[in-house]
């Protein structure tokens, strides 16, 4: 009986029953001989309103505040649709900050908070430390508080026999990661325990798309053998298609090869991030108590000392929070500022608001006079907001839908977890909750303002409204406030655009214009035979170098800023690592004559490799800049030595060359590296494995048409063996601008957030000037009237305008220099309190808000003192 | 001018739900029937406003302790008529208690001298 939907045949019956009473007492009365007019008449003297008592009796049903609510709703439609212009205005504010709230809120959800897609999401954990196969072997058999597994990404395989050869992502995986996260296969099965171990291994478990697509969902491959680097491996299992780990490029899965026999891969190949999942009952406090002494004991494990500092502060945290490390912070500043613009948009439609206000405030006195209780026009106005700021937050909703997809193509396509990102209930319910709180939040100051209206004030003031002092003093700070927010939100966009221009103006040490890059991908086997690699190298430069454009051409096995790393440990001649410490960790490119050359990398100190250095006969190496400078402070690089660590011969240095940002724009090595050393690709730049690199980057430097060079190096792929391919055409300038993808998306999008908190902030102050000279324009004919020139009145409208901005400002500059640190890491070249930046900032404010205040203030101008003095 | 008929019913509100209650005791009965009943059992004394009425028996109603069904009059007319639930007879036993002992405190206020004399 309580439900609101049965409230109008409730009232009906209501009707009904009132009605038949009405209708026994004039029968009763008829009965008793008075005539049906006056029976009828008496009958219902004797009741009473029947009005009124179905009110009263409606009171008992306990649904007053719903018909109250209703009523409100009605009314604020009304209201809204009565005035267009304002409802336009305000609407499509709300709209533009809540839409950019809900399209963050969704990035938000999908990356950070919506659970892992997997079982029992909550128990899954990553170890923070990265280890090698040995150390994490070790792990394994450990650990009482969890599961374990290790994987590594980013290997690609070349899949041949089954049609035209393809190069295939693979993600390398203890045989334990399946069951740690709980996702079994589609089709077949996943790894078994000891499938990870060498020998035992030669089995692989296809992604979704890649059974889709290469074997046309046929269910029988399963157990068929494959051909994956020119190794056979047997088709065990098919994943479904929802299961990514740990990126959605990943094609196949293949085991781990861990043996301990290979000291070498064993303790120094791969250093592996760690997940795992917790034992019934095991907390995170537990499992990280646990890991720190597994990591105090495994150094002894090493067969040589470890630096004291590998995997220190190790612990366990949830993986969900793990997987996203570094973004998050990105996310949440982003975060941070579109909810500033959302403060800003009902800064600006509280202060819509508040002049409306003023006109209505005879309506609303008259309502008040007429007995409506003050809570009651508060609760009324602002569920008139919230009309508003639903509308609004819809039209948002809409917006956000519309600009998601825009938004993840702008973020880099390594983002973890970007295929989560959706509107799904909780954005909904975020944009639902932001429409009512916005609603809240921008009424609640005009509704309270509005309801202590005085009746006399009211009515007298006439038809301009009411000249409130506390009006206008609510006004002022909310236009301050939002100044200053906005202030706050351009300062540290123009940071960000300093950082990011500081960044893509870092000298990378070489010249990208005119240079072309391929991959060249062999069969890791291909270089069983060292020779016939060398060979078909050598030849395939000769042949590049005489393609038509072509000027210079070279190779590198790991080109700068390419993502990928070479690590080599070394002895350095005279050169003793501190006690415990291990020997140097180098960068270990292997490149061929003419690289630098192409490169355009000049050599500071000795010459260049020759032919005549590939052939082996005598060793020769060339240093970085920084790598000499560290290793030989004091003396010359050039004629010392420099050794592989496991092999006898020492190589001479021959040269020394300037630094590159080879790892990022912001460093040349990564944190853990000491240094980079070029080898010739020759017999001598031997691998950790102990063979020599198979892949190489051809580097091509055009004299001019690319066109013609891409078709030229493409004929020539053709004419390739299939062993041989050549794939990932791409430009080093491309490459170069990849390396600032990442702080671009981010310094685009809160750069657009403060523009829009600049827009919203100059409305604001326009607003609230237009006003000030409404309020006056009988104060300013007076002036006139009495002799005031043009230009006075402009100084008064100025002077207003100014100083609420000057103010704004400076509240914005003062929260910039406590807020900006939090940027830090996203600051490249730039401090977090820049103060040309900041003043930059005051000058852009200083010279908008002029502007702004000088349309009203021309208004002010042409006002004619006989028509303002008239006018009443 | 809703106020002065909330203030009455507040006035009349422990009364008028016993008398209500002691009414459809006797067996149910619409509105206009209890009205005319309180009226005739009383001596024609206490007349019952429909705004008070209808907006006690609708919370009578919604506290359970009537019911109201649909039923066709004599005059084949549709009428609401209430009766009596089981928690309404436990509520009007105690009400009727409640109020037994209200009228002898009022008694004995308005009679000291008898009731000392009796004690």
């Amino acid at each position: 009986m309580r439900f609101p939907w049965q409230r109008d045949r409730k009232q009906q019956e209501l009707e009904q029953e009132l009605q038949s009473h009405l209708q026994m007492a004039a029968s009763e009365r008829a009965e008793r001989g008075e005539s049906a007019e006056r029976a009828q008449q008496a009958a219902r003297r004797e009741f009473g309103n029947v009005e009124l008592v179905q009110q009263v009796t409606r009171d008992q049903w306990g649904w007053r505040w719903l018909e109250e609510l209703m009523q409100d709703l009605r009314y604020g439609a009304r209201m809204l649709r009565k005035n267009p212009g304002f409802t336009l205005v305000a609407v499509l504010t709300l709209a533009l900050g809540i839409g950019a709230n809900t399209a963050i809120f969704s990035l938000v959800n999908g990356i950070l908070l919506r659970p892992l897609p997997y079982d029992q999401p909550d128990r899954l954990v990553q170890v923070t430390g990265f280890y090698p196969k040995g150390a994490f072997a070790a792990m394994r058999s450990q650990m009482q508080r969890m599961d374990v597994a290790a994987y590594v990404e980013g290997y690609e395989f070349n899949l041949t026999g089954n049609g035209i050869p393809v190069r295939l992502t693979a993600t390398l995986v203890s045989a334990d990661l399946f069951s740690v996260l709980g996702a079994p296969a589609e089709t077949g099965r996943t790894f078994r325990p000891g499938e990870d171990l060498a020998t035992q291994n030669n089995y692989v478990v296809l992604s979704h798309h890649l059974f889709q697509q290469r074997f046309a969902s046929d269910p029988s491959v399963i157990g068929q053998w494959i051909n994956l680097e020119g190794m056979q491996r047997q088709i065990v299992g098919v994943m479904p298609a929802d299961f990514r780990f740990p990126s959605p490029q990943t094609d196949v899965w293949i085991p781990l090869d861990i043996d301990p026999r290979n000291t070498v891969s064993y303790w120094a190949g791969d250093f592996m991030p760690v997940i795992g999942r917790l034992h019934p009952g095991a907390t995170l406090a537990q499992a990280s108590a646990e890991i720190r002494l597994f990591q105090s004991q495994v150094f002894s494990l090493f067969p040589w000392p470890m630096p004291a500092t590998w995997n220190a502060g190790v612990s366990v945290v949830s993986l969900r929070d793990g997987l996203v490390s570094d973004l998050r912070v990105r996310l949440l500043i982003l975060l941070v500022a579109v909810a500033l613009v959302l403060l800003i948009a009902c800064a600006n439609v509280a202060n819509l608001s508040l002049s409306r206000a003023a006109v209505r405030g005879k309506e609303i006195a008259l309502r008040v006079s007429l007995g409506a209780a003050r809570s009651r026009v508060v609760r009324q106005l602002i569920t008139e907001s919230i009309v508003m700021s639903a509308v609004g937050g819809a039209l948002g909703l809409t917006l956000a839908a519309g600009g998601l997809s825009l938004l993840k193509s702008m973020l880099p396509a390594d983002t973890p977890r970007l295929s989560d990102v959706t509107l799904d209930w909780r954005v909904l319910l975020f944009a639902a909750a932001l429409a009512i709180l916005t609603g809240i939040i921008s009424g609640t100051a005009p509704a309270l303002h509005a309801s202590r209206t005085e009746l006399t004030e009211a009515l007298k003031a006439g038809s301009r409204g009411t000249t409130h002092s506390a009006s206008h003093a609510l006004r002022r700070a909310l236009v301050i406030g939002e100044l200053g927010l906005a202030v706050l939100l351009v300062c540290g966009a123009g940071l960000l655009i300093q950082s990011l221009w500081a960044l893509s103006h870092v000298d990378p040490g070489f010249r990208s214009e005119n240079v072309l890059t391929a991959r060249v991908t062999p069969n890791e086997s291909f270089c069983n035979d060292p020779g016939r690699c060398f060979s078909f190298y050598r030849d395939l430069v000769r042949q590049v170098r005489v393609l038509p454009g072509v000027a210079n051409a070279a190779l590198i096995n790991t080109l700068p800023l390419g993502g990928r790393v070479q690590k080599r440990s070394v002895n350095i001649e005279n050169y003793v690592p501190a006690s415990s410490a291990p020997e140097p960790l180098l960068w270990m490119n292997a490149v061929s004559p003419g690289y630098f050359q192409a490169m355009r990398i000049p050599l500071l100190r000795g010459r260049e490799f020759a032919e005549t250095d590939t052939s082996g006969n005598s060793r020769v190496a060339i240093l970085s800049a920084d790598t000499a400078r560290r290793f030989f402070p004091a003396q010359d690089a050039v004629g010392r030595h420099i050794r592989l660590l496991g092999q006898k011969e020492w190589c001479a240095i021959i040269g020394v060359a300037a630094d590159v940002r080879g790892y990022d724009l912001r460093q040349s090595v990564p944190q853990w590296m000491d240094g980079t050393l070029y080898l010739p690709y020759g017999p001598g730049a031997s691998l950790e494995d102990g063979h020599v690199p198979a892949e190489m980057t051809l580097l091509i430097r055009s004299a001019g048409n690319q066109l013609q060079l891409e078709e030229g190096l493409r004929k020539l792929a053709s004419s390739l063996n299939e062993d041989t391919p050549i794939a990932e055409l791409k430009p080093m300038p491309l490459i170069l601008s990849g390396a600032t993808s990442a702080p671009r998306a981010v310094t685009s999008l809160f750069s657009a957030f403060a523009a829009l908190a600049l827009i919203l902030g100059i409305v604001g102050i326009y607003g609230v000037i237009s006003f000030f000279v409404g309020q006056r324009t009988r104060e300013i004919g007076v002036r006139m009237a009495l002799g005031a020139q043009h230009r006075d009145v402009l100084k008064l409208v100025i002077r207003e305008g100014l100083s609420l901005t000057l103010i704004g400002v400076a509240v914005g500059l003062t929260a910039a220099f406590a807020l900006t640190r939090f940027l830090g890491s996203l600051l490249y070249g730039v401090g977090a309190t820049d103060p040309l930046n900041f003043a930059g900032v005051a000058v852009l404010f200083a010279v908008v808000a002029l502007g702004a205040c000088y349309v009203p203030a021309r208004r002010a101008m042409r006002v004619d003192p006989i028509i303002a003095l008239r006018y009443e | 001018m809703a106020p002065r008929y909330q203030n009455r019913i507040e006035l009349l509100q422990g009364t008028l739900d016993l008398l209500i209650l002691q009414t459809l005791q006797w067996g149910p009965r619409h509105g206009y029937g209890i009205s005319q009943a309180i009226r005739a059992n009383s001596g024609e004394i206490l007349q019952v406003d429909t705004g008070s009425l209808y907006p006690a028996l609708h919370r009578l109603e919604r506290q359970k302790w009537i019911a109201a069904d649909w039923k066709l009059s004599e005059n084949k007319q549709r009428v609401r008529v209430y009766r009596l639930t089981a928690s309404g007879k436990k509520q009007l036993l105690s009400e009727r208690s409640r109020w037994e002992q209200l009228s002898d405190g009022i008694a004995g206020v308005l009679s000291p001298a008898r009731r000392g004399g009796q004690a």
